[in-house]
């Protein structure tokens, strides 16, 4: 049970928050896990939470809780500390909690038929859990498809300090988001998201972990999204444990 | 509005010999680096406890939303070839939108993603400009703070907005130089419903400072029920007016206290017209398109004009910054020297003059009244005269008039029968008819009767003058004074003088 507890934490690892709230501005993990290529605001300050549930195939699900605090310190830079704690619902129990620093820069807009480039870094540490940090560096770019639509391809880049015998140290991933604001001209309030990941499995020779999601971003407020996702892993490499399916739920506010 | 009628129309504005006639501008030497820049720069609002107070004037709030969708959407149709239904489609599709705004607040940029590809640094003026614009409005319908607290946030928010290099100059700027390229009037010419759009936006984004300043919230949202109808059934859609409505015009009284911000957003409204002008050229290439955008920023840019004082400059050039006697809130406009202008649909004024009797308004305050009644604000000398312009005109009116409590400001609106309401119970009024240099002490509004008589008591000439009830007052009427002067001058922007 330990060892799946560390397993899936460590499978979830690479969660993080970004950008506005803005139902445009597409936030990782809120509710799938790609970004877009932009920041946040300089000098806003965006505070997110969420909750998670992951079923399993052979474990009881997992409650996850985040919680982040960002902050727009200079143009097109921000930077991010969040918790992650995760929950057992078979005891009620907290199995893993993650301190995360994040760091993100937006590169350059969308000019022309130019994509809108950033990158961002991110360092996941346990406080309960697991041990060791692992490091991702995220690029991503941002294009324009027909009018409205995005698309916005993130390339990820794992480097845990301190892994299991058996394990990767170093893992690849990439996941191709596709945005399009939905209602147009009757309501600018939502956006549809989709999501296709791959990225290496755990496991030292282990192929790949795939996965698509189906969320929405809905303005509540001036100053407040909600968000609904469902992710679905198609393939899931052992002995990290398949989650048919996952709910997530947020909400995000700036000030 | 028919090919012929589009074409006499276009030469009636542009073959005016006498108007000023600039060559294509060049790109100066000393364009801002940011211009360049890749990097997206959002910035955020200030933070404060009154953002989004406009919320609680829904009507007013949602309105406002819907001007970002309507600037958004004709800009996307100048960029995707589509200029061929901006008089049709996508004036049907904003109309639909002004007409069933938005709740919230829309992010521009996504409504006109292929417009910001191409103008991002275009998009990242015109979203600071608008952050103050609502920003602005916020403290001004924030209900926890004195006017004086306003105020003074209002001028932290000028401060600032002023830090970024993206602000545009609260100088006040010769409207005529700026108006007279090779390009000007082409997107008014061409496509004057949607232009027409376009000066309604911003005649509501002027027309509401004097509905907020110094107005008790609670006293807002009444006003709004009349200016709202008058945006959605006229504003929207006049294709008549001679140019685009002035901040000093329709918020006279925001315009004096706060002339930086009124210069700042007539100058953001200017560049919105250069920039329409310049898209809608057929004869310029994309890359000549961007290169006159820019120009056209750099030309209302603070940084372009730091260093100098409003009131000086040489004239008629782009560091002109002269501007009307007793309304530096406003640049010199065609026609116009020290002493008058022509308005729009009023014609001929003076500024510093009471539009009803033309006696000239004193210098300070607090005093007299303005009338908003058509579409137009109109500044007057004393309360009688204010109710009897809004008497001469037909439909509802609003009158905005100085009590002897500076802290409150006396709001009446009149229906369409001229039966007015107050937010002042117990307002009572003095009218001792006598000769208008005089008006400002025989004609007053009092919040109470007892304020009335400690004036009365202190004014040996109004000796047992009768305190009159808003119903009494409504009833009298002087016509107009025998010391009016219209000054009788053609209309400047129309070739022949057409009045």
């Amino acid at each position: 049970m330990k060892y799946t507890a560390v397993v899936t934490v460590a499978g979830i690892l690479c969660v993080q928050l970004a950008s506005g709230s803005d139902h445009n501005n597409i936030d990782k993990e809120r509710p799938l896990r790609f970004d877009d290529a932009y920041s946040i605001a300089y000098r806003s300050f965006e505070f997110q939470s969420g909750f998670r549930l992951d079923t399993f195939n052979r474990n009881k699900p997992v409650y996850n809780f985040r919680s982040e605090l960002q902050y727009g310190f200079a143009k097109n830079k921000d930077f991010s500390i969040g918790l992650e704690p995760f929950i057992s619902s078979e005891s009620g129990k907290l199995i893993g909690n993650i301190l995360e620093l994040s760091y993100f820069e937006g590169v350059s807009r969308e000019i022309g038929n130019n994509p809108a480039f950033g990158y961002r870094i991110d360092a996941g540490i346990p406080i309960s859990g697991g041990t060791g940090t692992e490091f991702r560096v995220r690029g991503i770019l941002t294009k324009t498809l027909g009018h409205y639509d995005k698309i916005h391809l993130n390339i990820d880049h794992y480097n845990s300090t301190s892994t299991a015998i058996g394990q990767r140290s170093m893992r690849m991933g990439a996941i191709l988001g596709y945005s399009n604001p939905i209602g147009y001209p009757k309501a600018f309030d939502q956006t549809l998201l989709a999501e296709l990941g791959i990225e290496q499995g755990l496991a030292t020779g282990s192929g790949y972990n795939t996965w698509v999601g189906l969320g929405l971003r809905r303005q509540v407020s001036a100053t407040a999204v909600l968000d609904v996702g469902l992710q679905f892993d198609l393939r899931r490499t052992e002995p990290e444990p398949r989650s048919p399916v996952r709910l997530t739920v947020g909400y995000s506010t700036s000030f | 509005m028919s090919v012929l009628a589009l074409i006499l129309g276009a030469s009636m504005l542009r073959e005016d010999s006498t108007r000023l006639q600039s060559a294509m501008p060049k790109v100066p030497e000393n364009l801002p680096r940011w211009l360049n820049s890749r990097g997206a720069d959002h910035l955020f609002y200030k933070a404060a406890p009154y953002n989004w107070a406009i919320n609680r004037i829904p009507a007013f709030a949602q309105d406002m939303y819907a001007t970002g969708v309507g600037h958004a959407m004709a800009y996307e149709a100048l960029v995707t070839g589509k200029k061929g239904e901006l008089e049709s489609k996508t004036f049907a599709t904003i109309d639909y939108v002004l007409k069933n705004p938005p709740s919230k607040p829309i992010d521009e940029a996504a409504v006109s993603p292929r417009f910001v590809q191409k103008y991002g640094y275009l998009e990242k003026v015109f979203d600071w400009a608008h952050t103050l614009h609502f920003q602005t409005i916020d403290v001004f319908t924030h209900p926890g703070w004195s006017d004086a607290q306003k105020e003074a946030e209002i001028e932290r928010l000028w401060t600032f907005y002023s830090a970024e290099p993206y602000a545009i100059s609260g100088l006040p700027m010769n409207m005529e130089y700026l108006d007279s390229f090779p390009y000007s009037g082409a997107f008014r010419q061409n496509y004057p419903k949607v232009n027409g759009l376009f000066w309604g936006y911003h005649w509501l984004q002027t027309v509401n400072y004097d509905m907020l300043f110094r107005v008790p919230t609670a006293d807002q949202r009444p006003q709004y029920s009349l200016i709202g109808q008058r945006y959605h059934e006229n504003e929207l859609y006049k294709t008549d007016r001679d140019f685009m409505p002035m901040t000093a015009e329709m918020s006279p009284r925001f315009a004096r206290r706060f002339p930086q911000i009124a210069n700042a957003f007539d100058n953001l409204h200017m560049l919105h017209d250069n920039v329409n002008d310049i898209l809608a050229q057929s004869n310029l290439s994309e890359a000549d398109k961007a290169t006159q955008v820019k120009v056209a920023i750099y030309r209302v840019l603070a940084s372009t004009h730091k260093g100098e004082e409003p009131g000086e400059g040489e004239e008629k050039t782009l560091h002109d910054h002269r501007f009307p006697d007793g309304m530096p809130g406003m640049g010199m406009m065609i026609g116009s020297d020290e002493n008058t202008m022509y308005m729009s649909g009023m014609g001929w004024m003076d500024m510093s003059e009471c539009a009803h009797c033309s006696i000239s308004l004193p210098e300070e305050g607090p005093w007299g009244a303005t009338v908003s009644a058509e579409g137009w604000t109109m500044t007057v000398r004393c309360i009688m005269c204010a109710r009897d312009m809004a008497a001469e005109t037909p439909g509802r009116a609003i009158i905005r008039a100085a009590t002897e409590d500076e802290n409150r400001l006396l709001v009446m609106i009149s229906d369409e029968e001229g039966n007015w309401s107050s937010n002042i119970k117990g307002i009572v009024f003095l009218e001792v008819f006598g000769e208008h240099p005089n008006c400002s002490v025989w004609s007053r509004a009092f919040t109470s009767r007892s304020a009335f008589e400690k004036f009365v008591g202190t004014v040996p000439e109004l000796k047992g003058a009768k305190a009159l009830s808003l119903e009494e007052w409504s009833k009298l009427n002087h016509a107009t004074p025998d010391t009016y002067t219209k000054i009788d001058r053609p209309n400047p922007y129309r070739k022949g003088g057409a009045k």
